[in-house]
């Protein structure tokens, strides 16, 4: 089967992958919600001016898009915004001790999803020859931005995986 | 020091021999040139003590037990002085098995611990201090290669089942897991298990519920309920089926399945059940179509049906 077509990926495959946005968008809510609850921050549209002062960089996922879907793209810009998310999210240790379980837990599913992503792009033969890295990431320099920022990560975090459900869900499409 | 024992091994197997040999020292002058070395195991008195006059003026009794059959004693070299008998030294000895081969290992992941929780049976017990260790490795398809080893999981004291936590597992990815057992007489290890840990999650079962029956719009046809179900929240993100089995209350009739279910449902009607009669219901689920193990049953709801 034609390496860009969708069949290529075994349904098990996207089915995990189906269920392991699931999981994140369930622990990014926890993290939302105990932000809201814990340190009365609740809306990332009151910390927009904070977020671009610290320059949270968002990823692509253009590939996953139903319209310009491409496969081998879709794989690799889920990977690196995976990756992406894991360098945001261990920037953000020390948020507060009441959220560090919920932080933590996020952080290894994200880091599960890369690496299940990553090993399929091996199987496939369509990873590149040394595994990506995330980049420089913002610094947060205080408890406050800490906390600000994991309003803005998470926030930034569900749209991404909302995007790659979309585009999961296409490509499982019998 | 008077006297001294050695032993030819500190733990043998239950019922192998064991040889003790004891030396008394001439600093022990106050005692006769002929003084006689006598063994006691425990409380008895062992015959077959061999004894003789070294060369350097020391006596050495040596002593074979033929069958060792306690798993601990207390071996002493004795000296006869005046009416008494003088311990000069003791020797613990222990004897058990080598460990059997542990079976049976099976685990199942946790969703309110996030823990992949594993057990086995440790096979007889061996009469002596044994150590159990859950040990696993990160792997690829089928466990072939060995990737990342985890950090082995110790049971807690005497138990034989080990809870390996979330930050050492990649819940997609599969692990070999086996078990080690060691002690002083050997060590064993079981069949290794290859799995991927959500391919193993166990559910807690659904919740049931009761419709008001003052909310239906629609009147029960006789011999029908109606219930609901919600899934176990923590496991809202996974896909489940899951199926229903109910029976009355009374007599001895055996449950009755119905299923595949959903997961979900605001309102299930049962029908083809006995009229004006009450029922037992429960409820279990599993995750599919990706693999998972059954929950358990749900806490029975008990519910009557409409009359004729």
């Amino acid at each position: 089967t034609p390496l860009g077509s969708a069949s290529s990926l075994p349904q098990s495959f996207l089915l995990k992958c189906l269920e392991q946005v699931r999981k994140i968008q369930a622990d990014g809510a926890a993290l939302q919600e105990r932000l809201c609850a814990t340190h009365k921050l609740c809306h990332p549209q009151e910390l927009m001016l904070l977020g671009h002062s610290l320059g949270i960089p968002q990823p692509l996922l253009s590939s996953c898009s139903s319209q310009a879907l491409q496969l081998t793209g879709c794989l690799s810009q889920l990977h690196s915004g995976l990756l992406l998310y894991q360098g945001l999210l261990q920037a953000l240790a020390g948020i507060s001790p009441e959220l560090a379980p919920t932080l933590d837990m996020l952080q290894l599913d994200v880091t599960d999803f890369a690496t299940n992503i990553w090993q399929q792009m091996e199987d496939l033969g369509v990873a590149p020859a040394v595994q990506p890295t995330h980049g420089p990431m913002p610094t947060f320099a205080s408890a406050f931005q800490r906390r600000a920022g994991g309003v803005l990560v998470a926030s930034n975090l569900q749209r991404f995986l909302e995007l790659a459900y979309r585009g999961l869900r296409y490509l499982a499409e019998p | 020091e008077c006297g001294r024992i050695k032993v030819s091994a500190p733990i043998v197997r239950l019922g192998d021999p064991i040889t003790a040999s004891c030396i008394i020292n001439q600093s022990c002058s106050h005692l006769g040139p002929e003084a006689q070395i006598l063994w006691k195991l425990g409380a008895e008195l062992q015959p077959g003590g061999r004894q003789q006059r070294l060369a350097d003026g020391t006596q050495e009794s040596t002593i074979t037990l033929p069958h060792l059959n306690h798993s601990q004693a207390l071996l002493s070299c004795c000296l006869r002085w005046g009416n008494s008998l003088q311990i000069l030294d003791q020797a613990e000895l222990q004897a058990g098995y080598p460990p059997a081969t542990p079976h049976n290992l099976s685990c199942a992941m946790n969703l309110t611990t996030s823990s992949l929780i594993c057990q086995w049976e440790p096979g007889p017990d061996t009469h002596l201090p044994t150590n159990f260790t859950l040990k696993s490795f990160k792997s690829r398809r089928g466990c072939q290669t060995q990737e990342d080893p985890i950090t082995n999981c110790v049971p807690e004291n005497g138990q034989s089942r080990c809870s390996i936590p979330r930050k050492h597992l990649q819940l997609y990815q599969n692990m070999s897991i086996w078990v080690q057992v060691e002690n002083a007489l050997g060590t064993s290890v079981s069949p290794q298990l290859c799995l991927v840990p959500m391919d193993v999650v166990k559910l807690e079962p659904p919740t049931l519920w009761a419709l008001d029956p003052k909310t239906e719009v629609v009147p029960l046809q006789p011999g029908c309920l109606r219930l609901r179900w919600e899934p176990w929240k923590p496991g809202l993100y996974i896909e489940q089926k899951c199926e229903l089995r109910h029976q009355p209350q009374l007599g001895e009739t055996s449950w009755a399945l119905v299923g595949p279910l959903p997961s979900r449902t605001l309102q299930h009607e049962l029908c083809g059940l006995l009229p004006s009669t009450a029922y037992a219901l429960q409820m279990r689920c599993t995750r599919w179509p990706l693999p998972g193990l059954w929950s358990n049953w749900s806490p029975s709801l008990e519910l009557t049906t409409a009359q004729r």
